[in-house]
């Protein structure tokens, strides 16, 4: 393909998009990383001055003083990268059967069962997490049908538990890991998976050694795509979590909203970004690997 | 096992896989003619109160009071006012994203410079970054630079995301269009300006059709960031129902989770069709 080299019209074209996104992206992702390191003022303010104990606050470091370790962030952090973590694990296995039921379905279902798993992206988020609330609450559907079927006699607590964190999660994430799932099986070569049953391996040994192998980008494309949002989530703690749901994403909020502690706050967002950065670079890493293998 | 009722059981974890995905939804719709006003989980009969309500044209029973009454009116009238903040936001950031994405598109893939592979990477960092650490980032840029936050940081924030989205649907289209046609018009004289306008941009028509009917769903969707940069005058749809959420409660959220949930089945329908006739 002949490539222009027309510098007029490629710079009116590169113009708007290295405008917008340096000043209104970039820019405000420098700040978070420069505010961490601010003084937080007495009314919410900041003082222009370099304080580090945004992070000793954090990673144990502060002296008491100034400010207190307090070890309940860390320990917060590392719930909301379980969460994240569990999150892809349950996604994964619910998805991965289906997608391969699907994908061996005749062309019209196929299409409807896509279309069906397509439909949540077009419909809103919060409405979806709202029946989890209508679901999940003292008196709600899965209490009164538990209850009404004798099972329990009286309302278990199903809602503000870590377990609705996740459930909640999966529920808005299945979309996200389902199409690269069913992509990457969808373009399986079943003449290989022939191969194998016929040269006598069983089903499980043509699962693992010439399924599963063949589908792992799916699975890291989805697993990404999954735990990204997952890890830096605020919404689905905040309906459904209570004191034991709440994730950095929460701590993230409140430090803007209510403390207003706002270098306190970018330290903790930095903290997601760092999980973020260090899980893109390991799946382009990993892709880069399988690209170069192929 | 057999094969036979393996498959079986394939089919019965699939089934129950889409009844768990559409279960909750059909229950929001249930329950969102359910008349009973103080749990609505218990089925009381049926009810088109709390849509008419909506719209501000049913009496309220007594049990209301007149005080709740002008309050409630009040939250409808907040509510129809957030939905127009929801739509123009999401006109103004299609808009400006469309013409922003399809722009970059077209550079990346029909010019050859050098910091091409960077923007190629560049341009997927905005949807991947957690919307909370934009929002947050967004939140403090406006604040030190002394913008008030209003509908113009909305549109401005929806757009530092959008944008790429609709990269990267232009983007697959264009990898698919022969620029054997774009090379004919050069050589036949055309300058590279009527090029794009009358030879490339009619035939990634669909493409950019779809990428802007996607930056328009997500735009409308759109609760994180616009949350963090919304300031207190004006408040989208989204932000409007999470907070009604928090607050409590009430039965007329059925109704407008209802009707949102079927703007969504016409939206998703009209983006199939969409696809569909692109085939044809």
């Amino acid at each position: 393909m002949a490539l222009r080299r027309d510098s007029v019209v490629l710079g009116v074209l590169l113009a708007p998009v290295t405008i917008f996104l340096g000043v209104f992206f970039l820019v405000p992702l420098l700040i978070i990383a420069v505010f961490s390191f601010l003084t937080p003022g007495l009314y919410g303010g900041v003082e222009w001055s370099f304080y580090h104990w945004n992070y000793g606050r954090i990673f144990g470091w502060a002296d008491g003083i100034e400010e207190i370790y307090e070890p309940v962030y860390l320990q917060i952090l590392f719930r909301s990268l379980a969460f994240g973590v569990l999150t892809v694990a349950l996604c994964l296995v619910l998805c991965y059967p289906v997608a391969f039921w699907v994908a061996r379905l005749p062309e019209r279902a196929r299409l409807f069962f896509l279309f069906l798993v397509a439909l949540p992206f077009f419909s809103s988020l919060i409405v979806r997490l709202y029946a989890w609330l209508l679901i999940l609450k003292p008196s709600g559907v899965l209490n009164e049908t538990l209850i009404a079927l004798h099972i329990i006699r009286e309302p278990i607590e199903l809602l503000y538990t870590p377990a609705a964190v996740v459930l909640g999660m999966v529920y808005v994430m299945v979309p996200f890991m389902f199409l690269p799932l069913y992509a990457a099986i969808d373009n399986l070569d079943r003449s290989l998976v022939e191969a194998s049953m016929d040269l006598g391996a069983n089903r499980r040994q043509t699962f693992l050694k010439v399924i599963l192998p063949q589908t792992i980008p799916g699975i890291i494309g989805g697993s990404v795509i999954v735990f990204i949002p997952s890890v830096g989530n605020f919404v689905v703690p905040d309906v459904l979590g209570g004191a034991k749901g709440l994730m950095v994403g929460n701590l993230v909020e409140q430090q803007f909203l209510s403390a207003r502690n706002w270098p306190f706050g970018s330290a903790l967002s930095m903290l997601i970004m760092s999980v973020v950065l260090a899980v893109l670079l390991l799946a382009t890493a990993r892709a880069r690997k399988a690209g170069g293998q192929a | 096992m057999t094969p036979r009722v393996a498959q079986m059981g394939l089919g019965a974890f699939s089934l129950l896989f889409f009844a768990f995905i559409y279960a909750p939804l059909l229950i929001i719709i249930v329950y969102s003619f359910n008349s009973n006003p103080v749990n609505m989980m218990l089925w009381d009969h049926f009810t088109l109160e709390w849509y008419t309500g909506l719209f501000g044209l049913s009496e309220r029973g007594p049990e209301i009071g007149d005080q709740n009454r002008s309050l409630y009116l009040e939250s409808t009238d907040q509510m129809l006012h957030a939905l127009r903040t929801s739509l123009t936001v999401a006109a103004f950031t299609t808009t400006i994203a469309t013409v922003v994405g399809t722009a970059t598109a077209i550079a990346l893939n029909r010019f050859r410079f050098r910091a091409r592979r960077f923007y190629n990477g560049f341009m997927l960092l905005p949807m991947m970054m957690p919307d909370i650490v934009l929002g947050i980032g967004l939140l403090i840029f406006f604040v030190t630079i002394g913008l008030n936050l209003s509908i113009v940081t909305i549109i401005i924030g929806h757009c530092t995301f959008l944008i790429s989205y609709v990269f990267i649907v232009v983007q697959a289209r264009i990898a698919g269009i022969d620029p054997a046609l774009e090379e004919a018009s050069a050589d036949l004289g055309a300058s590279e300006w009527v090029t794009l306008r009358k030879v490339l941009l009619p035939q990634l028509a669909p493409g950019i059709l779809g990428g802007a009917l996607l930056a328009f769903v997500i735009s409308m969707d759109d609760l994180v960031i616009t949350y963090f940069i919304a300031g207190t005058e004006s408040t989208t749809l989204p932000v409007f129902i999470f907070g009604m959420i928090r607050r409590g409660v009430k039965p007329e959220i059925n109704a407008i989770a209802t009707l949102m949930i079927l703007a969504s089945v016409i939206i998703a329908g009209f983006g199939l069709w969409l696809r569909a006739r692109k085939t044809d």
